[in-house]
């Protein structure tokens, strides 16, 4: 609407504002930002489950107002399109749709499995100090390289 | 909010509470998904050609993220604050064991295969793009599959992990 920011603000200031945000969470409520215990939130409250963290639930809502508010009010050209241009770009729409959704689920797997994701782990956890969120943030940056590099191979570097 | 006052003992300051926390969690996702956008974490592009190691922005990003959050955290820690919402502020500082390496293992290659997360698929969705509507659903059934998995073998009666290291505080419970 406003076209206020560039199209891909400087890390120098997306990495320590996420940092920041972190930090006001823990020093508000001794809780980590985890997007993945949004979603577990979320689907517990959809479901009526007892013992929801129903603050989280608002989280998960946030972050897509959040994401609104950059990608239509402070940029211009918000429009309704696929996403996923270079994966389109080498794919056909029916094999890009299953490839997304059997990624997704994966890594919703895998966050369970390990107890978080980027966020919960590779951000909060790493700045936390813990071995464990270290250990799973090297093995998922290392597997994704690798995923990555084997996925251009086998597309003859396509993708 | 007075500090002495256990927000426990009196119905009406932990209903206060709760809905302060509400607030907070609205706002601090706002900020959180405000600022993916603003560096385009939503679109695959940017995830997959970081993965390609093209292009070393989110790297940059994920590091001062931390070189920002990590020392004051540590300063908080040490000085053993009292926060508003979930009391004396405490770190987990877990042990790796194998569902780490293994969890992590998946989470990477669902990774690279749909080049986003979590939170970046939430503004993927509000940034426009449909295929947001594929990844969202599959994360979700990914994270239930396991819960459900988890709950079987604790025989129907136990509450599976929360999608955080650690549990939540009483006080995050509302």
């Amino acid at each position: 609407m406003f076209d206020l920011l560039p199209d891909r603000v400087p890390w120098f200031i997306v990495g320590p504002g996420l940092g920041l945000l972190i930090v006001g969470m823990f020093m508000l409520a001794n809780q980590p930002l985890g997007a993945s215990g949004a979603y577990v939130q979320t689907s517990g409250l959809l479901r009526r489950r007892d013992g929801v963290a129903v603050w989280r639930v608002w989280y998960f809502v946030g972050m897509a107002l959040g994401g609104l508010l950059v990608t239509s009010v402070l940029r211009s050209g918000w429009e309704v399109r696929p996403g996923y241009d270079s994966m389109n770009a080498v794919f056909p729409l029916w094999a890009v749709v299953p490839m997304v959704f059997a990624g997704a689920t994966l890594l919703g797997y895998g966050a369970a499995v390990a107890g978080g994701c980027t966020s919960g782990h590779g951000i909060c956890g790493t700045a936390q100090r813990s071995p464990a969120s270290v250990a799973v943030t090297a093995t998922f940056m290392a597997t994704a390289i690798a995923t990555t590099f084997v996925l251009r191979v086998l597309t003859g570097g396509a993708l | 909010m007075n500090p002495t006052v256990n927000p426990a003992m009196n119905p009406a300051v932990n209903l206060n509470s709760k809905m302060n926390m509400n607030v907070i969690g609205l706002l601090f996702g706002i900020g959180f998904g405000g600022f993916l956008a603003a560096g385009n974490l939503h679109e695959y592009d940017t995830i997959h050609s970081m993965l390609r190691l093209d292009d070393l922005y989110v790297y940059f990003m994920m590091a001062s993220a931390i070189g920002v959050s990590a020392p004051l955290l540590w300063l908080l820690d040490r000085r053993r604050i009292n926060t508003p919402f979930g009391g004396e502020l405490a770190l987990s500082r877990s042990k790796p064991e194998a569902k780490h390496f293994k969890g992590g293992a998946m989470f990477g290659l669902g990774w690279a295969i749909a080049g986003t997360c979590p939170a970046p698929a939430l503004v993927m969705l509000s940034s426009g793009a449909w295929l947001s509507l594929v990844a969202i659903p599959g994360i979700f059934l990914g994270l239930h599959l396991r819960e459900r998995q988890q709950m079987n073998a604790l025989g129907g009666t136990g509450h599976a992990g929360d999608g955080e290291h650690r549990e939540l505080q009483p006080t995050g419970s509302c």
